[in-house]
C-alpha cells in the first residue's frame, strides 16, 4: 500500500512538472519575453569621399558629350554575414526597379534578397544596353528604347555590376542577399537592421571599390546596439 | 600559334580581373583631371602579302599597343586633352593633343584646336576596344595604296607597274627612296587644325580646317593649302543613325614643286572624297556599313599621261550579335576598288582591288578584359601575294 501511494505521489509530481512546462511553452508572452527580436543601427563612416565616376577622356570624339547629372556613389550596405535560423525561409517573389536616366541608373546600388525580379526600364532619350559578367548573375538585356522594360530574376547572392554597353560610364550594383538582414545606408551613413534574434553575429559594412569592414556584435533579446563601422 | 596565344590572354585575363586593375577612369583632383587607358596585344600569322601592314610600318594583326589618354577639365568652358600612344613598343608619341572650348557651357558646341581627331568617316569613331569587334581595320582605313605624298609616277605604266606594292613604293620623280605608300584615309593619325563641333536635336555636325589631307595628317603644313573636311549625321530613332562626310585638300609635298608641269604647284593638286555610313542597332545586333569614294590628281607629266584624277572606291558592312552576355560573333567584308587607267599595252585598275573578310569571336571576362579571335581572308588582283589567310587573337584592357 506504502508503495502504491509513493508510485502514486510521483506520478502526481511528474504529471505536474509536465504541465508547468509544457503550460509555459504554450505562453506566448512568456516565449517572446525571452527571444524579443532587436536591432543594429549606427553608421558606415567612409574614410575619404568616394570618387564619382567620369566619362573616359573623349579624345576620339570632335565635342563633349551631352551634360550629365554625377551619380551619388556615397550609398554602402551593411548586412549580416550569417542570417540566423529561419531566415533562410522561402523567398518571397518581390520586385525592384533600377531606372536609366541621363546616362545614369537610379539607383545606383540596389540591395535585394534572392528571388527579386529587378526592372531595367529606360526612361532616356537614347538606347540603353544593360548587362552583367558577375558571377552571382551572367546577363544581357541588348539594346532597348525609351519607354521600354526588361527584367532579370536575382535567383543567386552576390554583388551583381551591372553596366551599359554603350555607354561606358554608367555603372550600378546590385547586392543580392539570401536573407532580409541588410540596409542600404543613407548619404550621411546611417543604417538600420531590425528584427534580429538574439545572438552574436558578424555585421559587415559594403562600399564598392573598398574592402570591406567586419565587427562582431551580440544582440541581446529586445534591445538594439549601437554599432558605427569606419570603411578604411 | 594565335590559338594558344589566345589561351595565355585567357589565363591573363582571368589572373589580371582578379589583381584589382582600374575598371574605370582615374580621376584625381575632384574629378579635373581624368586618365583613362587601353593595352592591346594582338598576336596573328605571319603577313607576307602586307596586307594588315599600316602607315607606321607594322602589322594591326601583330602589335602591342598602350595607350594613356588625359582630360584635364580646366572649367566647364575649356578642357585640354591628350594621349600618349606606344605602337609595336616603339613608336611613342603624342598622339592627340588639343583644346576643347565650348563657349556656351549649356549648349553643345563646342570648337577644338591642336591635333584634333578626325572628321571624316565612322569608323573612326568606334575603334575603342568595347566597340570594335574585329581585330583588323577596314582597308579604306588602313590598306598601303601605291600613292606617295614626295614621289610621283612619271607617266601611266609607272603607276601600273606599282599595283600591289603600296608597302614599299617609289617613283622616278620626287624622293627616291622607297617606302610606304597612302592608305585612302590614314585614321590611325590626328591631323592639325581646328574643329567645329555642334548638336542641334536629332542633327549632330562637325567642321574643320586641317594641316594635312585624309590620306596624311600632319603636324604642320606641307604645301600652302589646308584641307577642308566636314560631316553630319542626323539620329533617327534611337535605332538608326545616318552620316555622311566630304573632305577636299591638297596632298603632295611642296618638295615636288620643281618637278611639277610649269605654272603648276603642289597645292593645285588635290584629294578629295566624300562617304555616307548608316548604324542601325536593334536588341542584340548591331550592323553598320559604309561607301567611301576618293581620288587624288596626279601630275600629267609624260606620256601615258594620267589625265584625270585616280579614283578609290570603299564598301564596308559589318555586323555583330551578341550570343550570350559576354560572347559577340561579328563579321565584317570590304572591298577597294580603282578606276580605269590606261598605260602603254593595256587598260587595267590603276590599283590592285582588295577584298577583305574577316569574322571574330569575341569573350569578355570581364567588362573591360576581353580576348578575341579572329579570321581574315584577303584576295587582291596583283602584288606578289594574292590571296592569304590569316588567324590572330588579341588581348584587349581597357579602363
Amino acid at each position: 500500500m506504502k508503495a502504491f501511494a509513493a508510485a502514486l505521489a510521483l506520478s502526481a509530481l511528474m504529471l505536474a512538472a509536465v504541465s508547468a512546462v509544457a503550460a509555459a511553452a504554450a505562453d506566448p508572452t512568456a516565449r517572446a519575453q525571452r527571444s524579443a527580436p532587436g536591432g543594429i543601427r549606427g553608421r558606415l563612416v567612409l574614410a575619404q569621399a568616394p570618387r564619382s565616376n567620369e566619362r573616359r577622356p573623349e579624345v576620339a570624339s570632335p565635342g563633349a558629350g551631352g551634360f550629365r547629372e554625377r551619380t551619388d556613389r556615397r550609398a554602402g550596405v551593411v548586412y549580416l554575414e550569417q542570417a540566423p535560423r529561419g531566415a533562410f525561409d522561402e523567398p518571397v517573389r518581390v520586385r525592384a526597379v533600377m531606372d536609366q536616366q541621363n546616362e545614369r541608373f537610379e539607383p545606383h546600388l540596389l540591395a535585394v534578397t534572392v528571388g527579386t525580379m529587378v526592372e531595367f526600364p529606360n526612361s532616356d532619350r537614347t538606347y540603353h544596353n544593360v548587362f552583367s559578367l558577375s558571377r552571382a548573375k551572367r546577363f544581357d538585356l541588348g539594346r532597348y528604347a525609351t519607354g521600354k522594360s526588361k527584367s532579370v530574376l536575382m535567383d543567386r547572392p552576390g554583388v551583381v555590376r551591372v553596366f551599359c554597353d554603350i555607354h561606358s560610364h554608367m555603372n550600378a550594383f546590385v547586392l543580392v542577399f539570401a536573407h532580409p538582414f541588410f540596409d542600404v545606408t543613407e548619404p550621411d551613413g546611417r543604417y538600420e537592421l531590425a528584427n534580429v534574434p538574439p545572438g552574436s553575429y558578424t555585421v559587415v559594412g559594403w562600399h564598392e571599390g573598398e574592402p570591406r569592414v567586419e565587427r562582431a556584435v551580440t544582440v541581446s533579446s529586445g534591445s538594439w546596439v549601437e554599432l558605427d563601422l569606419s570603411a578604411p | 600559334m594565335p590559338l594558344l596565344y589566345l589561351l595565355a590572354c585567357l589565363l591573363f585575363a582571368a589572373r589580371a580581373s582578379a589583381q584589382g586593375l582600374p575598371t574605370e577612369p582615374v580621376s584625381v583632383a575632384g574629378g579635373r583631371v581624368v586618365f583613362g587607358g587601353e593595352v592591346f596585344v594582338t598576336f596573328g600569322e605571319k603577313d607576307p602579302g602586307w596586307f594588315n601592314y599600316t602607315d607606321y610600318e607594322y602589322n594591326a594583326l601583330r602589335n602591342i599597343r598602350l595607350s594613356l589618354a588625359t582630360e584635364v577639365r580646366a572649367s566647364q568652358r575649356l578642357q585640354v586633352l591628350a594621349e600618349l600612344r606606344l605602337d609595336h613598343g616603339q613608336h611613342f608619341s603624342a598622339y592627340a593633343l588639343f583644346a576643347r572650348i565650348r563657349p556656351w557651357p549649356d549648349r553643345r558646341f563646342d570648337v577644338q584646336i591642336g591635333r584634333v581627331p578626325p572628321t571624316f568617316g565612322a569608323f573612326r569613331r568606334t575603334i575603342y576596344a568595347y566597340d570594335n569587334a574585329l581585330i583588323g581595320q577596314p582597308l579604306a582605313y588602313q590598306y598601303l595604296l601605291a600613292l606617295r605624298t614626295d614621289s610621283v609616277p612619271l607617266n601611266a605604266d609607272d603607276l601600273l607597274r606599282a599595283r600591289g606594292n603600296g608597302w614599299l613604293v617609289g617613283y622616278q620623280v620626287g624622293s627616291a627612296e622607297r617606302s610606304p605608300g597612302l592608305p585612302l584615309f590614314k585614321s590611325n593619325l590626328y591631323d592639325t587644325g581646328v574643329q567645329v563641333h555642334g548638336v542641334a536635336g536629332a542633327l549632330e555636325w562637325t567642321g574643320a580646317v586641317t594641316a594635312g589631307s585624309l590620306s596624311d595628317p600632319l603636324l604642320t603644313d606641307n604645301n600652302g593649302r589646308p584641307q577642308a573636311v566636314g560631316r553630319a549625321t542626323v539620329q533617327l530613332g534611337p535605332a538608326v543613325r545616318l552620316g555622311a562626310s566630304g573632305a577636299r585638300g591638297a596632298w603632295l609635298d611642296e618638295s615636288l614643286d620643281s618637278a611639277l608641269p610649269s605654272g603648276e604647284t603642289a597645292r593645285d593638286y588635290r584629294q578629295d572624297a566624300v562617304a555616307i555610313d548608316a548604324e542601325v542597332s536593334a536588341g542584340r545586333w548591331l550592323g553598320r556599313a559604309e561607301w567611301i569614294r576618293a581620288s587624288w590628281r596626279l601630275p600629267a607629266l609624260a606620256a601615258p599621261l594620267i589625265a584625270d584624277p585616280v579614283v578609290a572606291e570603299s564598301f564596308i558592312v559589318e555586323g555583330r550579335v551578341r550570343l550570350w552576355p559576354g560572347v559577340s560573333l561579328a563579321a565584317r567584308a570590304d572591298t577597294l576598288q580603282f578606276s580605269d587607267l590606261t598605260g602603254s599595252t593595256a587598260t587595267m585598275q590603276w590599283e590592285a582591288p582588295v577584298r577583305r573578310f574577316e569574322t571574330a569571336v569575341t569573350y569578355a571576362v570581364t567588362r573591360n578584359i576581353g580576348a578575341k579571335l579572329a579570321w581574315q581572308r584577303n584576295l587582291r588582283d596583283g602584288g606578289r601575294v594574292r590571296h592569304d589567310s590569316l588567324l590572330a587573337s588579341q588581348l584587349v584592357y581597357w579602363f
